[in-house]
């Protein structure tokens, strides 16, 4: 495959040198600016002007303009012609001599009466090491002579300045610096002249095959190696690219960065620096001469001139990436960096590395792709544009032109094949997916986020509901309809949610579980439209709702009541009363929600909890009148009951009493209200003679003195015993009961008082572990309360002590005595003492400590 | 990734010598494309740069054709190793290594690395056949996979141990120590770029033996220029600061 980098345009026509002249040939070009000098081989100097212009078609052309021509005077050709500008002299090799000539009036100019003679071969040092720009460095080799002579050429005067022996005779050369490469007869080597050190590089035949040995930049070579190579060296001899390939008989060699051109008898051959590849070959027939000046690579046949022109870099980038050569199109982009200002190379780079992404993305190699688009920071919407309806109609975005690719659209770029669609549909999702992640702030958020979800949409991706219920930017007017077309009603619901549309995505879900519309995203989408509700603040919606749902289940339904987040504050606060008073014809569910108020919430409202008792005890009552309950769902049911009478301490117990006291199965519940009421000889009687259940008993005393004190709790249980103790009841008294009564709870009990009770006839044993118990729990109080009467009494010594401590010893008072603050004598008994017992007048003291507080104030 | 070779200058050099048809090229695509392709005989030579850690390592493929012969010196200057390559099959290979390529590793630097290795070890051995993996697989590690579907068995012309010698005259012939020296069995391998086999394992151990070449180039070229690119190395004093 080939690019095309230069265009091969004719610069001087063969009848501009020689008019009808057969035999003239062209030897050797220099070009110098606009002027272009050509030694002929009969020994004349033609001097062109060469301006550069575009034609019509835009291609580019030159015009030479004849000058002058001047006749050396000899029968030989001019070899070389190389122009010292700063001097405005040209260095001519003709007849082995060097000669000097003016560049404008081709006229000879002495050198100082130093000539040079048998010279083969020269140059000039394109990296000058002397410094000064009015002096022209050159290496020269001669006929027979192992050497290179180092020289240096003024405007008037030339100077042999060194001469550096070689192992060979030097056939070819170049400068660069202080290094000389040579080709020697058998082998390429480089000589440092200032130093002598030489390096070796490779063996080549010069008899056999002319060499080349070009300079291409610092320190850089360009050589012909054996095999038709070109070869790179540096000034250490080492190569640092790989060699490119020319053909056997090569003939001459430049560099027009980045390429080598390389001229043969039938063409000109133009390969890559930077990969070796030959990217251009043009047939060019009797090629002589091929040279390189200040960029300009001039080529020339015996008979004319012509130029090389390099096309635009740009376009042969464009041209690469038009044959999908795209990695041979971005090293050259890198390589065109150095020749390109900075703020435009990276625009361009930019969009290179776009181009290079769309091909291999039409490719379908998405990885590469990627990486290009990412790193040529590409617009998304580029690529979201190739998805039809995928961008918002509401976009303002058009394509970039000239156009980053040839694809009109998605259908184009896959002409239909399915699994192709998928594949690219599946990149767009990663590639959105990633882009979303790293630059959420690129401003097309709305466009992203809208394509992605249409793209979930579509193909079924789970990631739906995942973009929805996260912060999104998704355009409810693009994706409401597009999500109805593909079915998914619950993720269009969940749309309207994020924009605030509640309402409207109630009705939606409304619709899915009655059954209107067909969508199985969630099996459980009744329990998430009462949960939604749940935590739904606006309280309309939920009133809304609420009919519906509890007609559904009253038992889920109510949750949209009871699994309110608390802590709203007022806003979306339900009024407890007036959900009561909504649910009157939803039993089930008021029940529940009482409970949630009574139980959960612990609420401490009369009303509530009277409210919950009597539809318990309603339940209850409800249940025994049917025939066909079951013994479990009675007992749940006064399960509930008894505990909320056992444990709330609102409800009207007088409402419920009436409720209850006709049941005689109620018994239970019936003494539990007693208690309530305090009527414990109530109770105990329904419990003890009705129920005969003297465990319940027990409890019951247990219950109904807690948070009592003790004297409240040794009566309910002296109750109980004369309960059981009663003669006059039928079946008489209870000894059994009594018994274990009172063995059970000894230390209740006051002894003395159940020994006069007790029954004369009553053996000792039976009451044995009541008698422990009561003789145990008496010598522990009496224990007990010596030891308190013991700690108090430490205590108080203890006291005693400190006080006496405190006190110190007698202060003694005397008329004789002085104060200690005044120094006056003390008239009174009256005094205070400072510490350490100093007596002291009392209103000393006083004054002392008002000094004192006074004096704190000011420091 | 190609990008990596586009711009990066090496840090150090890894020249693949040996005659024509040994399989230089075949297993440095091997290594770098995970392929085994059809190759030309290499005109000249070529190279590709690896990206390892934070070095590039530049690998060159040397052309085996007598006709390029001379330009083997050159790409062996300053090389960090060399890869002296044969063919099991093939005894002459193994000879040429001494004969003619041996001088030619003269320009290598002073403490360059030498690897011996005797490709296309699967011919000659059914043990070491893996699948052909001629398809499109981006990057499968190597196939160790007994499969002995290899038709022919050539005759393996050169053992292990004449590979060995061949170790021990390279290091007499650079004057080197041999108990100074990294041990032949570490250095002699035998692979087969048809599979895979060995492949890895011969270039990554021979770029954990260069780094030390690469620290001590850096901490050259860093006494004369300040790469402002590269990461300041952090030198810690031995003897540490307040001791
Ligand atoms: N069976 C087998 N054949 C191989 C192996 N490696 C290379 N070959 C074959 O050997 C031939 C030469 O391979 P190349 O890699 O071109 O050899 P080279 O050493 O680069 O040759 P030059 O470039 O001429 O120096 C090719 O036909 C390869 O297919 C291997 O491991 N096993
Ligand atoms: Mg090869």
């Amino acid at each position: 495959m080939s690019v095309k980098a230069f265009e091969l345009v004719p610069a001087v026509e063969r009848e501009q040198v020689m008019g009808d002249k057969v035999r003239i040939n062209i030897e050797c070009i220099e070009c110098c600016g606009k002027h272009l000098y050509l030694g002929t081989n009969d020994c004349f100097i033609h001097h062109f002007l060469l301006e550069e212009h575009t034609t019509a078609k835009g291609m580019p052309a030159y015009n030479a303009q004849k000058l002058l021509h001047k006749f050396l005077g000899l029968k030989k050709p001019v070899l070389e012609l190389k122009a010292a500008s700063a001097l405005e002299r040209l260095i001519v090799l003709c007849d082995s001599t060097i000669t000097v000539v003016d560049m404008v009036t081709l006229e000879p100019v002495p050198t100082g009466g130093n000539k040079l003679k048998g010279v083969t071969a020269f140059c000039i040092n394109e990296n000058p090491v002397t410094g000064d720009p009015f002096c022209v460095e050159m290496a020269v080799v001669s006929a027979r002579k192992r050497a290179v002579q180092i020289c240096l050429v003024y405007e008037d005067r030339l100077q042999v300045l060194k001469e550096v022996t070689t192992p060979e005779q030097p056939c070819a050369l170049s400068l660069d610096g202080y290094f000389i490469c040579l080709a020697l007869s058998t082998q390429y080597m480089i000589l440092n002249y200032s130093t002598a050190a030489s390096q070796d590089l490779f063996p080549y035949d010069c008899e056999e095959r002319k060499p080349i040995v070009k300079r291409i930049g610092r320190e850089e070579f360009l050589l012909a190696a054996p095999g038709g190579l070109g070869m790179f060296a540096n000034a250490e001899g080492i190569s640092q690219r790989a060699p490119v390939s020319w053909s056997e008989n090569v003939i001459a060699a430049s560099v027009c960065f980045p390429y080598v051109v390389a001229l043969d008898e039938g063409f000109v051959t133009v390969h890559s620096m930077l990969d070796q590849q030959l990217k251009q070959t043009l047939p060019f027939r009797d090629g002589h001469l091929l040279q390189d000046f200040e960029g300009k690579v001039v080529l020339a046949s015996t008979k004319a001139v012509y130029i090389l022109v390099p096309l635009p870099l740009e376009r042969q980038i464009q041209d690469l990436l038009a044959s999908h050569r795209v990695e041979e199109a971005l090293t050259l982009t890198e390589a065109a960096q150095r020749n390109i200002p900075k703020e435009k190379y990276q625009i361009l780079y930019k969009r290179i590395l776009q181009q290079a992404g769309f091909i291999q993305f039409g490719q379908l190699k998405f990885l590469e792709a990627k990486e290009h688009f990412r790193k040529g920071l590409l617009d998304v919407r580029e690529l979201i544009s190739l998805y039809p309806l995928l961008l918002p109609s509401s976009s303002t975005f058009t394509r970039c032109h000239p156009p980053l690719h040839e694809f009109a659209d998605l259908n184009h770029l896959t002409q239909g094949d399915k699994e192709k669609v998928q594949r690219f549909k599946r990149f767009l999702i990663s590639y959105l997916h990633e882009v979303r992640s790293v630059e959420s702030a690129n401003g097309f958020r709305e466009d992203v986020d809208t394509a992605l979800l249409k793209l979930y949409a579509e193909t079924g991706h789970d990631s739906l509901l995942d973009l929805l219920a996260s912060d999104n930017a998704c355009l409810l007017t693009d994706c409401a309809p597009w999500l109805e077309k593909h079915l998914k009603y619950f993720a269009l619901g969940l749309l309207y949610h994020y924009n605030g549309q509640d309402s409207a995505a109630l009705q939606m879900w409304v619709k899915i579980v009655k059954g209107d519309l067909q969508d199985s995203t969630r099996p459980d989408l009744f329990e998430y439209v009462v949960d939604f509700l749940s935590f739904c603040s606006n309280l309309d919606l939920v009133w809304r709702h609420a009919d519906w749902l509890l007609q559904k289940d009253q038992k889920i339904g109510v949750q949209i009541f009871t699994k309110r987040p608390d802590s709203e504050g007022k806003r979306g606060q339900l009024n407890p009363d007036d959900v009561i008073g909504y649910l009157q014809k939803h039993n089930k569910a008021l029940v529940l929600y009482l409970e949630h108020l009574v139980l959960e919430k612990r609420l401490k409202k009369e009303k509530y909890h009277t409210h919950l008792a009597v539809l318990y005890a309603d339940r209850v009552l409800g249940l025994m009148s049917r025939p066909t309950v079951t013994e479990e769902q009675l007992s749940a049911a006064r399960q509930k009951l008894q505990q909320l009478l056992k444990e709330s301490n609102l409800y009207r117990v007088q409402l419920l009493s009436n409720k209850l006291q006709d049941s005689e199965l109620l018994l239970p519940e019936r003494a539990t209200l007693h208690g309530k009421l305090e009527e414990h000889d109530k109770a105990l009687h329904i419990l003890v003679h009705q129920l005969k259940d003297s465990p319940a008993a027990e409890e019951y005393c247990s219950w109904a003195s807690v948070n009592q004190d003790q004297a409240y709790r040794q009566n309910l249980f002296h109750q109980l015993l004369s309960v059981y103790l009663d003669p006059d009841v039928p079946g008489g008294p209870q000894t059994v009961a009594a018994v274990d009564l009172l063995n059970r709870h000894a230390n209740v009990f006051d002894a003395v008082r159940v020994l006069d009770l007790l029954p004369e006839e009553w053996s000792l044993p039976l009451l044995r572990p009541f008698l422990c118990g009561a003789l145990r729990s008496s010598v522990h109080a009496r224990c007990t309360s010596r030891v308190a009467v013991g700690l108090a009494r430490a205590e108080n010594l203890q006291l005693k002590h400190d006080r006496l401590k405190y006190r110190g010893g007698p202060i003694l008072v005397s008329e004789k005595k002085g104060c200690q603050l005044c120094h006056n004598t003390f008239s009174e008994p009256d005094c205070a003492c400072l510490p350490g017992g100093k007596p002291v007048h009392i209103h000393c003291v006083t004054k002392k400590a008002l000094i004192s507080s006074i004096s704190e104030l000011f420091t | 990734m190609p990008q990596a070779t586009r711009t990066k200058k090496p840090d150090v050099k890894v020249v693949i010598l040996g005659d024509m048809n040994v399989g230089k090229t075949s297993l440095l695509h091997r290594y770098t494309e995970r392929k085994f392709k059809d190759t030309i005989s290499t005109v000249g030579g070529a190279f590709f740069m690896k990206q390892w850690g934070p070095y590039n390592i530049s690998i060159w493929d040397t052309a085996g054709r007598e006709q390029f012969h001379g330009l083997g010196s050159m790409y062996c200057r300053g090389a960090a190793a060399v890869i002296l390559t044969y063919d099991v099959t093939n005894w002459q290979s193994l000879a040429e290594l001494e004969n003619r390529f041996l001088s030619l590793t003269d320009t290598a630097n002073a403490d360059c690395i030498f690897a011996i290795v005797g490709n296309k070890a699967d011919l000659t051995d059914t043990r070491i056949q893996g699948p052909d993996t001629d398809g499109e697989q981006v990057d499968e590690r190597q196939p160790v996979v007994t499969c002995p579907t290899s038709p022919a068995i050539l005759h393996k012309q050169v053992s292990r141990e004449d590979a060995i010698a061949l170790y021990s005259h390279v290091l007499r012939y650079k004057g080197l120590e041999e108990k100074a020296c990294l041990p032949a069995d570490k250095m002699c391998f035998e692979t087969s770029a048809k599979t895979g086999y060995n492949v890895d394992s011969l270039f990554e151990s021979l770029f954990d033996l260069v780094l030390p070449s690469i620290l001590k180039k850096r901490s050259e070229g860093e006494s004369s220029t300040v790469d402002l690119e590269s990461p300041m190395e952090v030198k810690t004093n031995k003897a540490g600061c307040c001791s």
